[in-house]
């Protein structure tokens, strides 16, 4: 008697660690879910304002090429380029930027996606019901069948992670072999 | 007029670097992958090959080891511009035969003085 109530009180305990392992899968996907909305977002800001940036560039950019090849200008003309020319240098300096940060919003959106992916898996895994559930056992392995599942998930984001901003101090360096 | 190929499946970063080249009086041809970017260069000899790695269908080191294994290409400068900054990358890309690497986001005056250093 004092045995069955033991394992009683063991599945018990094993079916609350089981449903609230569902709620931490749930409410994790949840905000993963708000982040993946905001990176759209961002995105969707930055590629705006990129292209208007772009438009105004390209504007410039060939305004100056088809000045620098008309070769009636004179030499103080052909500074006067020089100095724009160095701006549009600078610009396209930075334009670069927004091209490598939506990249790395692009990495980003597929890493919070992976991750969503196995949450869900694993909250699918509560769904069917379990077939002794006055045994501890069957919630224990569901439990870790769900763990196994968001483990998996972490382990494919450590292996897509790069790691261009903290390698940011080689940008612009050249090595000629 | 020198000819440049230009390989990047970013049509921004594409953008950049035919500008700053033709600005300073080089003729670019573009190319949106390392597969365009061998048909072209087949279809055309160029005198220098600048090729972004990480690109669909064909990336910077693969395109680097077709291009060498053409006579054309044995000794035109072939120089990596990508974000990847690793040794280990580097090291691959010398292997396969690239002339030079550089990180993005590149400095305008120094790609134009790389290019000019390769072409000489």
């Amino acid at each position: 008697m004092e045995r069955t109530e033991t394992g009683t009180t063991d599945a018990r305990d094993a079916a609350q660690a089981a449903d609230l392992l569902v709620t931490v899968a749930t409410t994790l996907n949840e905000r993963l879910a708000v982040t993946a909305g905001e990176l759209a977002r961002s995105q969707t800001l930055l590629r705006e304002a990129s292209n208007e940036l772009m438009t105004a560039f390209r504007g410039a950019a060939d305004r100056i090429v088809a000045a620098q090849r008309d070769e009636g200008a004179g030499p103080e003309k052909s500074a006067e380029y020089g100095l724009v020319l160095d701006h549009l240098y600078r610009a396209c300096q930075h334009l670069q930027s927004h091209d490598l940060v939506n990249q790395l919003i692009d990495a980003q959106k597929l890493r919070v996606d992976k991750m969503r992916e196995k949450l869900a898996q694993a909250i699918s895994l509560a769904a069917p019901p379990v077939v002794r559930p006055d045994q501890a056992e069957p919630w224990i392995e569901r439990s870790r069948a769900m763990l196994d599942c968001i483990v998996a998930g972490i382990q494919q984001i450590d292996q897509d992670a790069r790691a261009p901003l903290g390698e940011k101090h080689h940008a612009g360096s050249v090595d000629l072999f | 007029m020198k000819t440049i190929l230009a390989v990047d499946d970013s049509a921004t970063m594409r953008e950049m670097v035919t500008f700053v080249l033709e600005s300073a009086g080089y003729r670019v041809i573009e190319a949106e992958d390392g597969a365009q970017g061998l048909d072209r260069a087949t279809a055309q000899n160029v005198d220098l090959v600048i090729t972004d790695q990480n690109m669909p269908n064909m990336d910077g080191l693969t395109l680097v080891r077709s291009l060498r294994e053409l006579r054309d290409y044995k000794s035109v400068p072939i120089l990596l511009l990508t974000t990847e900054s690793s040794d280990s990358m580097k090291s691959q890309g010398r292997a396969a035969g690239a002339t030079g690497w550089l990180v993005k986001p590149f400095d305008p005056a120094t790609l134009l003085e790389v290019v000019q250093k390769v072409l000489r």
